[in-house]
């Protein structure tokens, strides 16, 4: 491989690893600047250019957006009181109290089946509580694990359709939508449509969605699940910004030692049968 | 096995040492992979290297700049900014207690080997 090649096919992944293609650019030329002034081969001074843009594109990565759209802070977005789910004679959820205010995150643990997706289909308001009060704010934004996004749409097409919600102009949709992608270390390829996504890219599809259309609230599913390490981390920090952002973010997962940071931390039981 | 356990302290440790050095004096990468290679870290790759400066960079803790120069080829050089100071200092006085923490606990290893002997 001539130098040339190698910087080309350096440039190259970067781009693929969601690299913004002016920052590709000063970085390409950055690494050929270095060489030469190395005197050396790019091979020889950085490694296989595969994995040196790998590494180059996680460390350039862009904080997650801080504020990256106005909200109201500090008042209620979800306020659970009471809240009961049976299913037939099972009971699932019991007594739920939660009070969640806008700059908020809230945690919601428990083992498989204790409930923690049926009651985010509660707070969305695709399920309907057996007792108790649900009360919340009007846009919500919610990433359930899996559907949720159009298998035969691409991911323009989506911003343009979710931002139109919200009357963003196309043009604003689909910037707003790219930058939020490219947080998560993703960058949409023009053309393909969601379902030749691979899963943790749909759920990163589905993110974005949730992000793009303002919401006061924010319900997610279990995220991570399918992220690879790095994009987990970048979502977390994803969630603590829309919380510095003013959303109120509610979070299903079960791995407890993220939780540190947490505002509210819900512990559901489990089932019981009756 | 003893090679894997040093590249992975060094990993966890390369920000650190690169704060360190550029809280000395500013310097271009070859200079420091050259100083870390004098004070006993052995050969720094450049794969690992630049990644590692191009994140202090994005933190705000570092700033880079090409400089021209008559004689050679235009350089890129590193220095502390003010934050980046200051998590030097802040680092350091962690690593201090820190060492000195895995010092008696890595001393007591020894005494318990005697004692068996």
């Amino acid at each position: 491989m001539t130098g040339d090649e190698w910087h080309d096919s350096f440039t190259r992944i970067l781009l693929e690893q969601g690299v913004d293609p002016h920052e590709a650019q000063r970085l390409s030329e950055d690494s050929r600047a270095e060489a030469i002034a190395a005197r050396r081969h790019p091979a020889q001074l950085f490694g296989p250019a595969a994995a040196y843009a790998v590494a180059v594109a996680r460390a350039a990565r862009p904080a997650p957006l801080l504020a990256p759209l106005a909200r109201a802070k500090g008042p209620v977005v979800l306020r659970l009181t009471n809240v009961t789910k049976r299913f037939r004679r099972r009971e699932v959820l019991r007594g739920v109290d939660l009070t969640l205010h806008a700059g908020e995150v809230a945690a919601v643990t428990g083992a498989n089946g204790a409930g923690k997706s049926t009651l985010l289909d509660i707070c969305a308001g695709t399920l309907k509580a057996t007792s108790g009060v649900v009360e919340r704010a009007a846009r919500i934004g919610y990433a359930p694990q899996q559907h949720g996004v159009a298998p035969y749409l691409t991911a323009d097409e989506h911003f343009r359709l979710f931002g139109a919600v919200h009357r963003m102009g196309a043009r604003k949709a689909v910037a707003t939508g790219a930058h939020l992608a490219a947080g998560l270390g993703w960058r949409p390829r023009a053309g393909v449509v969601a379902s030749q996504l691979s899963g943790g890219t749909q759920q990163k599809l589905n993110v974005v969605l949730g992000e793009l259309s303002r919401p006061d609230l924010i319900l997610l599913d279990e995220p991570y699940q399918g992220f690879d390490q790095d994009s987990y981390l970048d979502l977390w920090a994803q969630v603590y910004a829309w919380r510095d952002a003013g959303a109120g973010v509610l979070v299903v997962t079960h791995l407890l030692h993220d939780l540190d940071k947490v505002d509210h931390l819900l512990e559901l039981q489990g089932a019981e049968d009756r | 096995m003893l090679d894997a356990t040093r590249q992975q302290w060094l990993h966890g440790f390369l920000d650190f040492c690169l704060l360190c050095l550029l809280g000395e004096r500013r310097d271009y990468g070859l200079g420091l992979a050259q100083r870390l290679a004098e004070s006993g870290f052995g050969e720094i790759p450049g794969g690992t290297l630049y990644p590692s400066l191009l994140r202090l960079e994005k933190q705000g803790l570092v700033q880079a700049d090409w400089v021209s120069s008559t004689v050679g080829p235009r350089r890129k050089y590193y220095r502390l900014t003010a934050e980046g100071r200051a998590a030097a200092e802040e680092r350091v006085a962690v690593w201090r207690e820190f060492r000195q923490a895995m010092d008696r606990v890595a001393d007591r290893a020894d005494l318990a080997e005697v004692e068996t002997a």
